[in-house]
């Protein structure tokens, strides 16, 4: 454990109970502020939440107890299984093509470093610090069928295979152009977190690979990419978990549809709650996502560790 | 002497003042009024802007805190209502089921007594009406039927139709010149409701929905699947453009506003808009959903909702009489002439457009009123009867199922048929 | 570290061809532009009229009008919203940043069984989706006396902020060396002077994207202002803009794209001031290490 590191200090000035007093007084002391903020703010609506999830609720009238009866409707009803497959693609294609894409952006700014790819980072990171709202009117300025700026291309110069691909109302395209906004605005921040933690790299293992005559993206792969593996996997948990919660984005470009195409849980667990008036039903998804997240996380975390965790 | 007269004369300036006193101390009725539009310059927001300012200006005894909340409106209430927390007095709302819900938790005021007598049609109160109890005013009144571009019909000779078929033969003209016959907005879900309600009752007439909503029939049934089949081919020959589903309703608006689309069966909201020479430059105009030969359903049949109205909440409980003089002002012929576009319930008020006239003719000679279905159903099974009418966009998909699945859902929460 | 390291580091690899780098060089280039183009997108809008939006949204414009922009911007009364904008900023980054830089710190140095529950419990923080919190949240805030005040809606943030910054803090702090912390420790250093003289300075990177991203969120933040703010007087701006702006900008396009650019403009402005902080940032992490 790392605190012996701060323990064993020389006898003369402390014993060790009292070194061991210090410790778990400081460990508290740091640790109270973000606990109690998330003990009140937190967990009283999702234990709420969880209760809520039992219940038959409409949020006006009285709340009936009707033990899991909603999970069972919720995982017979085709709107849910639907939205259930459509997270799950949303977070593999998320750790499949954005962190990826977010290494090698991040690694070319680096190992090419000159005047331009700096400002390059800039650009980069600028789409993600827009609210969902404006990426949302962006890609729909792109994508609209009539008034879009690739409908109105595509009429200018006769390109019909490109005036016929409805981006937004065809079922199969529509998951894809959802992604593609999505992706224009998340990779930005991965990019710039994986650079900071390249940047941190010591310089001399990558003078040792130069020496051993490995060019650049020998290097990026099989050294760089272990060191910071525990980062990306930070990043990969980031990416599920978002896709789980996923709601502001596919809800304002395609509003879920069409049919299911884009329903994410978020959705639905938006509509049912918000529209429907199913607050029973809303609280078991938002139960779901949560404990998909976790499951998640865990098996993350945990898995890592028994490859030999570096902390 | 002159002392005791000084004397005198403070005494009554006292007693004056402290007579007085008690006006200049009275608290005001304060009254919270939740709406969704600003009260600014905004050529729409007239109607609100009049009703505000003048009504402040005439009752300095009242003090009005209106908030406008733009479309966070609904989602704000909603949480409010549920929490039966910090609500306003007065709040805009579309009447129907979504009011009635609010009404039966108990959030609402029944202002029944105070409000019966006020001139207004009678489609306008009934909307406002939940149960036998009035909880509110609605001033402006929205009907669906049909925009048409009157240039594009004049230039292909095309006439106003009176029945279904001469409306296809129209559809199938315009397609062929490569306009667009109907912009609908099939994206945003709730635009595809108005000409599914006018199929289903042109062929069935009104009792098709009304006996489902009542739990005398099932969803399933033939008329509901007829009406949604004939309105999937439609979809497939094209009337509705070559990408149907990425069609916004604010797109559809564009397609009109440029002449791209000729025809389009919305709400009478539209008019405002429609008028404005800065937003097309197109002539528009507007006649009822034409009759079925066969069917059951007549041209007198309208489909209508609340354009602009106003419920009142149990935190007035105590301010009846404020809250009705703002009722009234609302459904005054004088706040209600500000408004460009809308229809006005209120008896006296002239429209102020010619496009609203016609709307306005419509909605005087409707005979029977139908509230559009997804304020006429418990809000639980609206949006889902949205996305099963979606699948009628889907130009493969099993309309029977959908239907069935929605009934299901229904019968769920609102229970089976009763026989 | 001296500064023959420094220089060295700054230099480019030996191996690998300039092809390569031409290549790539591109690559980053067309891509930096998939980024901008869209960002272009609404000024193709905002200088037309109505009419001239509907028929020709993607021409170039014929007049520069602005009218639109000032017409956006007195609807907004920023000076309203401004203020409490900018209190709901500040506290959500006083609120956020320090409980999840500390402990991010415990979590990464001080690990014990019973940190990593908590750290679970702290990380479960961010399973959850804001929609399904709202109205349990506002029957909390309003026991606690906090709806329709700022601190209400700070607090809220923070809570939600808290759990994503404490796992970046902790993933930063953990990739620091140990030796760092012994060394501090044989100079007889404290754990808090431990962490405020060394260990802090060098997650510097992370304490500025903390920041940064902190105070942009709560800046755009729109439901919760929304759900727990009642009077108008102490809406933020962003509740203004939505005021202003119905869902879609329908019926007024070019307003509409004037009011976006409007609102996003301070958030791109503080970014592009901000953005310089995180290069220095990146680099003297890579100094120290």
């Amino acid at each position: 454990m790392d605190y012996d590191i701060l323990l064993g200090k020389p006898a003369k000035d402390k014993s060790r109970k009292k070194q061991m007093r210090e410790i778990i007084f400081f460990k508290t002391f740091f640790l109270l502020p973000a606990v109690l903020f998330l003990a009140v703010f937190m967990y009283y609506p999702i234990k709420e939440t969880f209760q809520l999830s039992m219940m038959r609720a409409s949020g006006l009238g009285e709340s009936v107890f009707i033990g899991f009866e909603n999970y069972v409707r919720l995982f017979t009803n085709e709107e849910f299984q639907s939205g259930l497959i459509n997270v799950f693609r949303w977070a593999f294609w998320s750790v499949v093509i954005q962190i990826p894409l977010s290494f090698f952006i991040a690694f070319s700014l680096v190992a090419y470093r000159n005047k331009m790819t700096n400002g390059l980072r800039a650009v980069y990171y600028l789409a993600s610090v827009l609210p969902s709202a404006i990426v949302a009117m962006l890609g729909r300025f792109m994508f609209a069928p009539n008034f879009g700026i690739i409908a109105s291309i595509s009429r200018k110069f006769n390109w019909v295979w490109l005036d016929k691909v409805d981006f937004l109302g065809d079922p199969r395209i529509a998951f894809w152009s959802v992604f593609f906004v999505a992706t224009w605005a998340y990779i930005g921040f991965y990019i710039v977190y994986i650079m900071a933690n390249i940047e941190q790299i010591p310089v001399d293992i990558r003078e040792a690979a130069e020496l051993d005559g490995a060019n650049r993206w020998q290097y990026a792969i099989h050294i760089v990419l272990p060191i910071i593996s525990y980062p990306l996997r930070i990043i990969a948990v980031l990416c599920v978990v978002g896709s789980l919660k996923l709601f502001d984005l596919p809800y304002l470009l395609t509003g879920g549809g069409p049919g299911h195409a884009t329903k994410t849980l978020g959705i639905i667990l938006y509509q049912q709650g918000f529209v429907n008036w199913q607050y029973g039903k809303a609280a078991a998804i938002g139960v779901v996502i949560f404990l998909l997240s976790l499951i998640f996380t865990v098996a993350q975390f945990s898995w890592q560790r028994k490859e030999g965790d570096i902390g | 002497m002159k002392k005791r007269r000084w004397l005198l004369f403070v005494g009554v300036m006292a007693l004056v003042v402290v007579l007085l006193a008690p006006v200049y101390a009275a608290p005001r009725v304060k009254l919270t009024v939740w709406g969704r539009d600003l009260p600014d310059e905004q050529a729409d927001h007239a109607y609100i802007r009049a009703l505000i300012n003048n009504f402040k200006a005439k009752n300095p005894d009242i003090e009005v805190d209106y908030i406008a909340l733009g479309e966070g409106l609904m989602d704000k209430t909603k949480v409010a209502m549920a929490n039966n927390k910090d609500l306003p007095d007065i709040f805009q709302t579309w009447g129907g089921s979504t009011m009635g819900g609010y009404a039966d938790a108990g959030r609402l005021l029944d202002m029944t007594k105070e409000l019966k007598s006020i001139p207004c049609s009678s489609a306008a109160q009934q909307a406002m009406t939940w149960k036998g109890k009035i909880y509110g005013v609605a001033p402006f009144f929205a009907i669906a039927g049909v925009f048409y571009n009157e240039g594009i019909f004049k230039k292909y000779n095309l006439s106003i139709p009176t029945t279904i078929d001469q409306l296809e033969e129209i559809a199938e003209t315009l397609k062929s010149k490569g306009i667009q016959p109907f912009a609908c907005g099939a994206k945003d879900k709730w635009p595809v409701l108005a000409l599914f309600m006018y199929l289903t009752d042109r062929s069935g007439g009104v009792q098709v929905f009304n006996n489902a909503a009542d739990r005398k029939s099932r969803f399933d049934n033939p008329e509901f699947i007829k009406a949604a089949q004939k309105y999937q081919k439609w979809v497939k020959k094209g009337y509705f453009g070559d990408k149907p589903l990425s069609e916004t309703y604010s797109d559809a608006q564009q397609l009109m506003a440029t002449g791209k689309a000729a025809m389009q069966i919305s709400g009478s909201w539209l008019c405002a808009q429609y008028a404005n020479k800065e937003f097309t430059d197109q002539t528009i105009g507007f006649f009822a959903f034409p009759e079925m030969k066969g069917g059951k359903g007549k041209i007198t049949d309208v489909m209508g909702m609340p354009d602009i109205a106003f419920a009142v909440t149990r935190t007035a409980a105590n301010k009846r009489a404020a809250v009705v003089r703002f009722l009234k002002y609302a459904m005054s012929v004088e706040a209600c002439q500000a408004e460009p576009g809308r229809i006005c319930s209120v008896p006296g008020v002239k429209a102020r457009n010619p496009l609203t006239e016609k709307a306005s003719n419509v909605f005087t000679q409707a005979k029977e009123i139908q509230f559009w279905w997804d304020q006429n159903l418990p809000p639980m099974v609206t949006t889902p009867l949205l996305d099963a009418m979606q699948n009628i966009f889907l130009p493969n998909a099993d309309l029977k199922k959908a239907f069935t699945t929605y009934e299901s859902l229904v019968e769920e929460v609102m229970g089976p048929v009763k026989k | 570290m001296n500064d023959a390291m420094v220089e060295k580091n700054k230099k480019d690899f030996r191996t690998g061809s300039w092809f390569s780098g031409v290549i790539i060089n591109g690559i980053l280039i067309l891509l930096a532009l998939s980024v901008i183009i869209p960002l272009l997108l609404p000024w193709f809008f905002v200088f037309k009229t109505r009419l001239e939006c509907s028929y020709n949204p993607w021409s170039l414009p014929t007049q520069i009008r602005w009218s639109n922009f000032a017409e956006a911007w007195t609807a907004i009364r920023i000076d309203q919203g401004l203020i409490n904008t900018v209190i709901v900023c500040l506290g959500a980054i006083a609120c956020t940043v320090p409980p999840a830089a500390m402990a991010g710190y415990i979590f990464a140095r001080y690990r014990s069984k019973v940190t990593e529950v908590i750290f679970y419990l702290i990380l479960a923080g961010y399973f959850v989706p804001i929609q399904m919190v709202l109205i349990p949240l506002y029957k909390l805030c309003s026991q606690l006396s906090l709806t329709d005040t700022l601190p209400g809606v700070i607090l809220s943030l923070a809570a939600f902020g808290i759990p994503f910054w404490t796992i970046i803090y902790r993933s930063f702090f953990k990739s620091l060396p140990g030796e760092l912390a012994e060394a501090a420790r044989i100079d007889g250093a404290g754990h808090m002077v431990t962490f405020f003289r060394i260990m802090l300075p060098l997650a510097k990177p992370a304490t500025v994207l903390a920041v940064l991203l902190v105070f942009i969120g709560a800046w755009s933040d729109y439901l919760l202002s929304l759900i727990l703010l009642n009077s108008q007087d102490r809406f933020t701006m962003q509740l203004r803009i939505a005021q202003f702006l119905n869902a879609y900008g329908v019926d007024h396009m070019p307003r509409y794209a004037a009011a976006a650019i409007i609102a996003a403009a301070p958030t791109i402005i503080l970014y592009i001031l901000g953005h310089r902080w995180i290069l220095r940032g990146t680099l003297a992490g890579a100094l120290k290490g």
